[in-house]
């Protein structure tokens, strides 16, 4: 069971305002101010211009965004287990990678050594949160935020934790910048997912949070439900996807068998959607053969292009957004969707927000290193 | 339904040698002034290695050396009823200070995740089965093999690698500044162990308390960080009979898996 949410985004720094920022269609892509992006091609992304308050002091970018999601996760349900029964499960594709930039450029403190590690900032918001259960730290590239989500619920199932906070985080730094520059992935224009022009991704930050609980020990409102999970591993090339989306549709269809459902009950599909020629194309083709002659009736979105491809956060803000779509009948329009493309002939709501209320829903994503992981999730 | 797990298999690679044989009975003693116990990069032939990295051919050397303590040949575990979950706390710390300091090409970036690792050993052994990657020390080893117990359980799988990876020699100065965490000598190792469902196959077993076989490994192999719960588990198997508990313990937290005779995985 899903009891609540919390977000910083670019497009806004709580839930609510990342939510309103959605259905309006914001385009929270601008110039990246935080360091020097001269040198690269392309020096725009998802940035958060200004960290919420409670976390100013932080020293670590990535820990303070979690600090300030989880406060506003805080603000909307209460972590009132024992502290030794409260799990929390980030996924990360960057961990805290920034620190090691700085311990390399001449700080030397022991403690930007150790909070270069990838589990720094989950380790930073356990204690933040005062949780003392597992603490668990997963790395499976872009899809990490919806595996993090899968292995929360796991920890309930297996009676390990009472309360998991469950999640994702990536910042924009310029290790990341860089790299992503360097592989020409980035576009110079608008980031158009499923678009006939769609010429590349950007990069975004964010955390986004989600407290979750057993049914049983749920008590007042209730964001919805994680019905299954699933992953694969594509086995074919370290950087690119399968070219035709094998490990994508295993990860579907486990999420799916773990839900006990069939692809015809789902009604809306949050997709993975980075805007890259090949992404797009592969991930409609993996829909297709999933949702057969249904395809093109399911809606399919991808929040991208509001938010640019915010890493290990993404698909845990995609589950968000899939829920709050059931809460409020209201699906957000896929930002940057204009033109059709032949080879991506599905639904994807464009131009504004749409009002309907799916209940069985499925986020997918995909990440470096052949990672592979959907949701299939329930509104209330 | 969960049906319990056992280990079939453990392959082991650490600086002192092949297997838990090759290990000292006392690491600090055996390293005497060295703090880093390197291991070699291993001889893999083909040009898809030409651009992976130590650690990426670390990984494959451990999985190859798991199938031989299995006697299994590579096209057993291959396809999508094998789950592949990678565990380090810091095996992808060269590749990103070689992008950060420049030394790397562009093309080098997608190395620096760790998920390019265990996708190197999926590519190589051709593994399409569930996919997790946990960073952190031991106790991410015994949430790993906790995971891998629930695939197993449930179905989803039938047979489960946990492969561990740590090296330190590349960022040995940065390792040292968290010397308080990290006792020398800090040995790199690569360890894969193979779980299967229920009782069959050869179950892991031992006649100590996990405690002991945390110690031992630590004792033993020194500091392997993700590597420890893996080494104690081959230390456990070679010991032979009874019940054993697998432990670890990493910034401040601590976390134990008992596999019991009946194959039965429970996380405590």
């Amino acid at each position: 069971m899903v009891i609540a949410a919390g977000a910083v985004t670019p497009v806004g720094l709580d839930l609510d305002a990342f939510w309103s920022g959605l259905l309006a269609g914001s385009d929270g892509l601008s110039a990246i101010e935080r360091f020097p992006v001269n040198d690269l091609r392309v020096g725009r992304g998802g940035e958060i211009k200004k960290v919420p308050p409670i976390a100013a002091g932080v020293r670590s970018r990535a820990a303070a965004l979690l600090i300030a999601a989880a406060a506003d996760l805080k603000s909307r349900a209460p972590i009132d287990a024992a502290p030794e029964r409260v799990a929390v499960v980030l996924g990360t594709a960057l961990g805290g990678v920034e620190e090691l930039e700085h311990a390399l450029a001449g700080d030397d403190s022991p403690r930007r050594a150790l909070d270069a590690l990838y589990d720094a900032p989950a380790h930073a918001l356990a204690g933040w949160l005062q949780a003392r259960g597992p603490a668990i730290t997963v790395s499976n590239a872009c899809a990490s935020g919806a595996t993090a989500l899968g292995l929360g619920a796991d920890l309930l199932r297996d009676d390990e934790a009472d309360l998991v906070v469950a999640g994702g985080f990536d910042i924009l730094c310029r290790f990341v910048l860089r790299g992503f520059d360097a592989l020409r992935s980035l576009t110079r224009e608008r980031v158009r997912p499923f678009d006939r022009r769609r010429s590349g991704l950007l990069l975004g930050e964010a955390a986004g949070l989600t407290l979750l609980a057993r049914e049983r020990d749920a008590r007042g409102p209730r964001l919805g439900r994680l019905l299954g999970h699933g992953t694969a591993s594509d086995a074919s090339h370290v950087a690119a996807p399968d070219p035709q989306g094998r490990g994508l549709e295993s990860a579907i269809r486990a999420a799916l068998d773990a839900a006990g459902a069939d692809p015809g009950d789902l009604d809306f599909v949050s997709a993975h959607g980075t805007g890259t020629p090949l992404n797009d194309r592969i991930e409609t083709a993996v829909l297709r053969r999933v949702l057969g002659p249904r395809a093109t009736q399911v809606p399919v979105n991808s929040i991208k292009g509001a938010l640019g491809h915010t890493m290990g956060a993404a698909a845990t803000l995609e589950a968000i957004m899939c829920l709050l779509a059931a809460r409020d009948g209201l699906l957000p329009p896929t930002v940057g969707y204009e033109e059709p493309d032949p080879d991506c002939g599905l639904d994807y709501v464009p131009g504004a927000c749409r009002a309907a209320r799916p209940h069985l829903m499925l986020s997918t994503s995909l990440g470096f290193g052949g990672c592979n992981a959907a949701l299939v999730l329930e509104g209330m | 339904m969960r049906t319990g797990a056992c280990v079939q298999a453990v392959g082991v690679l650490t600086g002192w040698g092949e297997g838990v044989a090759a290990l000292p009975d006392d690491a600090r003693a055996a390293a005497t002034a060295h703090p880093v116990i390197r291991l070699t990069r291993p001889a893999l032939d083909g040009e898809r290695f030409r651009r992976a990295t130590r650690e990426c051919l670390l990984g494959v050397a451990a999985v190859q050396q798991m199938l031989g303590d299995a006697d299994l040949p590579r096209g057993a575990i291959a396809g999508p009823r094998t789950a592949l979950l990678f565990v380090t706390a810091g095996a992808y710390g060269p590749s990103n200070v070689e992008f950060i300091t420049g030394r790397a090409g562009t093309l080098h970036f997608p190395y620096t995740a760790p998920s390019a690792l265990s996708a190197e050993v999926a590519i190589e052994f051709g593994l399409t089965g569930a996919y997790v990657i946990l960073v952190g020390g031991p106790t991410a080893t015994v949430d790993a093999l906790w995971q891998a117990g629930r695939l197993l359980g449930e179905g989803r799988c039938d047979r489960a690698l946990v492969l561990a990876v740590e090296t330190f020699d590349e960022c040995e100065a940065l390792w040292r500044r968290a010397r308080w965490v990290l006792p020398t000598p800090l040995v790199e190792a690569a360890v894969c162990a193979m779980l299967v469902r229920g009782a069959s196959g050869v179950t892991v077993t031992g006649n100590g308390s996990g405690a002991a076989f945390e110690a031992e490994a630590q004792t033993r192999a020194g500091s392997t960080l993700a590597c420890g719960p893996l080494i104690a588990l081959a230390l456990a198997r070679e010991a032979g009979g009874g019940a054993t508990r697998v432990t670890g313990t990493w910034r401040g937290r601590r976390a134990a898996i008992e596999l019991t005779t009946t194959g039965r995985l429970a996380r405590n």
